[in-house]
């Protein structure tokens, strides 16, 4: 059994490596965007498995991608170094904001997540132009890789696999045991010895590390930074959908959420271009309403009954 | 005699018959020339210009196509998000082979398209997207690329000839004081800034205040206005969104204020903001009115067959350049006689077109870009419930209502 999961793992990662081969590029574009918030999906989840509900995304990923830009437009280096660099500098301000606010929970955490993007915003756009931009932004000179899909395409496939891998490291070491503990009841997680707090740091700091590393790579893929596209609150609430469409506190509920919202939006704007998205919204509210676990949770359920 | 007469004449009938249906267009026929067009469409700037788009469309086609061929326009939604518009440029240009790239509305999801457009380098020929600094300068060495609508520096500078030339003409209109209310956002910070640099070069004072736009989630304007109000200016300006229209008049009355002269310069205006009594007398800056049809053949023409077509009045400027857009690239090929690109670009840096919007359409260089169309935007008042053109003074469709009326007296 396991060596057939295995094989269907490798024929999977194989398919998905080589897409590039024979696709094209419109549908190898409209894929990297929808494994972009695939991983922001299962980055999101992977904080909510320990019982934090973070409305942050947005925030972490507009650091990420003005982290990239600026340290590419005063330096002029390779782009995945500005992409790393990124990644690392959504962390560290991630482990500063959890240091001060991770004793709090519930709803004051979600709060507090709530308002950093538009902190980091406003932050932004009120530092001297010539460092960010202001309102308007930085386009960069050119995108990374000169704009090649098929590279764009393994860039973000690399993101993805990493995104997955973590998710799955949380669920398959020690790890899981102490987040659902933490999850389920803190004064029995601490009474097993475990360091609520400092649990808690280390997974807010390695999910916004995670979204630091998509909105950087977003931006070198699109060349361009502005406050209020790259703080969009767009970039938390749908990948919040995709992972409440596709089921909660498991890697591939969000990316069975992420294909199907990124398909169907897609398949419907171009079956009915004027007024799809009402379409596309109600999908997602019957949806939450008529499937709370999600298409994963209906799966399990069918499955069981067999 | 007279049976020869007849028969003479049915000969004339006839070769007259000839020549007219050998002079009428013939129907476009053939494998379809396409043209791209990416555009917000849940927005209605959006909507409307993808619909004027599918008008100047079938009009072409009716007068014989595109090198005889029969046009089409694929219109693709950027949902106003950057990725998709990129995501968009890729479909038309890999799925829907298009020949030319047109379209466009925000700055924002411009920037990401740069690098997709730099990939193809087709002709393209952009009706929006007017933030100078992101999108004049990355694009200038674009010999491919066209942009219609004027930049953001251009429009300031179009208002200070106008508002100069009103004023002469005018001599009770006061230009001295002005107060600008501006959304928080890049629209609004943008353009504040650009009052704050020319202003003072032309001897004008300027303060101003930001709020945060309705659109955005905001939606109170008191604190903005009330220093407005103490600041006692000669003209009001804000920077927002359609959204803050009527909240900001509402709220501007609650406090009492009513300076000599108000003005709204939002992208777009609610569709009835003009039956409300609040709108009487505000100016607003635009490049096109309905009004633009009782002095404009072309415009007159644009509105009658866009309300048929449609059953709907344009209600955006966006409607009239969209169907510039078309027209401009489809006359460029019909006159070069070929899809040759370089010839197709040369024909339309040397561009000629009566627009709708008024003006006709010329090719000129701007700061940075060699292929700038349109350079400034008109001064426009709501009067009863119309959008009147004030400036330029050869499209002035009526006289400014000066001052702004009170709100008690109206």
């Amino acid at each position: 059994m396991k060596i057939w999961k295995a094989f269907v793992i490798a024929a999977l990662f194989l398919a998905a490596a080589s897409l590039p081969f024979y696709t094209g590029t419109y549908l190898l574009h409209t894929i990297y965007i929808i494994m972009m918030y695939m991983s922001l999906a299962i980055s999101w989840d992977m904080l909510l498995r320990a019982g934090q509900l973070s409305f942050g995304i947005a925030g972490l990923f507009g650091i990420g991608g003005y982290a990239a830009t600026m340290l590419q437009v005063f330096t002029n280096i390779n782009p995945l170094i500005c992409i790393l660099f990124g990644a690392i500098m959504a962390g560290l301000i991630s482990l500063l904001i959890g240091l001060a606010t991770l004793r709090l929970r519930g709803i004051y955490f979600a709060i507090i997540t709530l308002a950093m993007a538009e902190i980091f915003r406003v932050i932004i756009r009120n530092l001297p132009d010539t460092w960010t931009g202001g309102a308007m932004g930085i386009v960069l000179n050119n995108a990374i890789f000169n704009g090649d899909v098929k590279q764009t395409y393994w860039l973000v496939f690399g993101i993805l696999l990493i995104t997955i891998v973590l998710s799955e490291v949380f669920n398959k070491s020690r790890i899981h045991f102490a987040i659902t503990s933490i999850r389920n009841d803190e004064i029995v997680a601490m009474s097993s010895g475990i360091d609520i707090f400092k649990w808690l740091v280390v997974i807010f700091v390695i999910t916004s590390t995670l979204q630091g590393l998509v909105g950087a790579a977003y931006t070198e893929i699109y060349g361009s930074v502005n406050p209020d596209a790259n703080f969009s609150v767009h970039y938390s609430l749908l990948p919040l959908a995709m992972a409440l469409l596709g089921g909660i506190r498991s890697t591939w509920g969000p990316v069975i959420g992420a294909i199907v919202l990124g398909l169907a939006g897609e398949y419907l704007k171009l079956l009915m271009p004027y007024g799809y998205l009402i379409i596309y919204g109600l999908i997602i509210i019957l949806v939450i309403l008529f499937l709370p676990d999600g298409i994963m949770g209906l799966i399990k359920k069918l499955t069981q009954k067999k | 005699m007279m049976k020869k007469g007849i028969i003479l004449a049915c000969i004339f009938m006839f070769l007259g018959a000839g020549i007219a249906l050998a002079a009428a267009p013939k129907p476009a026929s053939g494998d379809p020339i396409k043209f791209g067009a990416v555009l917000p469409l849940a927005d209605i700037t959006g909507k409307q210009a993808s619909r004027a788009m599918q008008l100047a469309v079938k009009e072409i086609n009716a007068a014989g196509g595109v090198l005889g061929r029969p046009l089409v326009v694929v219109i693709a939604d950027d949902e106003m998000k950057g990725e998709k518009g990129a995501a968009a440029i890729d479909k038309l240009a890999t799925v829907d082979n298009v020949y030319a790239f047109i379209g466009g509305m925000s700055s924002g999801v411009h920037m990401a398209q740069l690098p997709v457009l730099k990939k193809y380098a087709k002709p393209t020929v952009w009706i929006g997207a007017a933030a100078s600094s992101v999108i004049e300068a990355p694009m200038a060495e674009q010999a491919w690329y066209f942009h219609l609508h004027p930049w953001d520096y251009q429009q300031v500078g179009g208002y200070i000839t106008g508002f100069k030339e009103l004023a002469a003409k005018n001599p009770l209109i006061k230009l001295q004081k002005w107060f600008i209310g501006y959304e928080e956002g890049a629209f609004g910070t943008t353009g504040y800034k650009g009052f704050q640099t020319l202003w003072p070069q032309q001897g004008w004072e300027v303060s101003g205040a930001s709020f945060k736009s309705a659109l955005m989630g905001g939606g109170e304007y008191r604190a903005a206005l009330r220093q407005a109000k103490d600041y006692k200016p000669d003209a009001y300006l804000w920077l927002g969104y359609d959204a803050d229209a009527l909240p900001m008049l509402e709220q501007a009355k609650e406090i009492g204020f009513a300076p000599p002269m108000l003005i709204g310069a939002p992208p777009g205006w609610p569709a009835d903001f003009g039956k409300s009594p609040l709108a009487e007398g505000v100016s607003l800056f635009g490049m096109w009115a309905p009004s633009l049809k009782e002095v404009s053949k072309v415009s007159k023409h644009f509105w009658d067959a866009y309300n048929k077509e449609f059953n709907e009045a344009p209600a955006t400027y966006f409607a009239p350049l969209g169907y510039t857009n078309v027209y401009v690239v489809a006359n460029a090929i019909n006159k070069v006689g070929s899809l040759d690109q370089d010839k197709v670009i040369a024909a339309l840096k040397d561009t000629k077109y009566d627009s709708p919007v008024g003006e006709t359409l010329t090719i000129t260089a701007s700061r940075a870009l060699k292929n700038q169309g349109f350079t400034k935007q008109k001064i426009l008042q709501w009067k009863k419930g119309v959008q009147q053109v004030l400036w330029p003074l050869d499209f002035k469709t009526a006289e400014p209502a000066y001052p702004f009326p009170a709100w008690d007296k109206r």
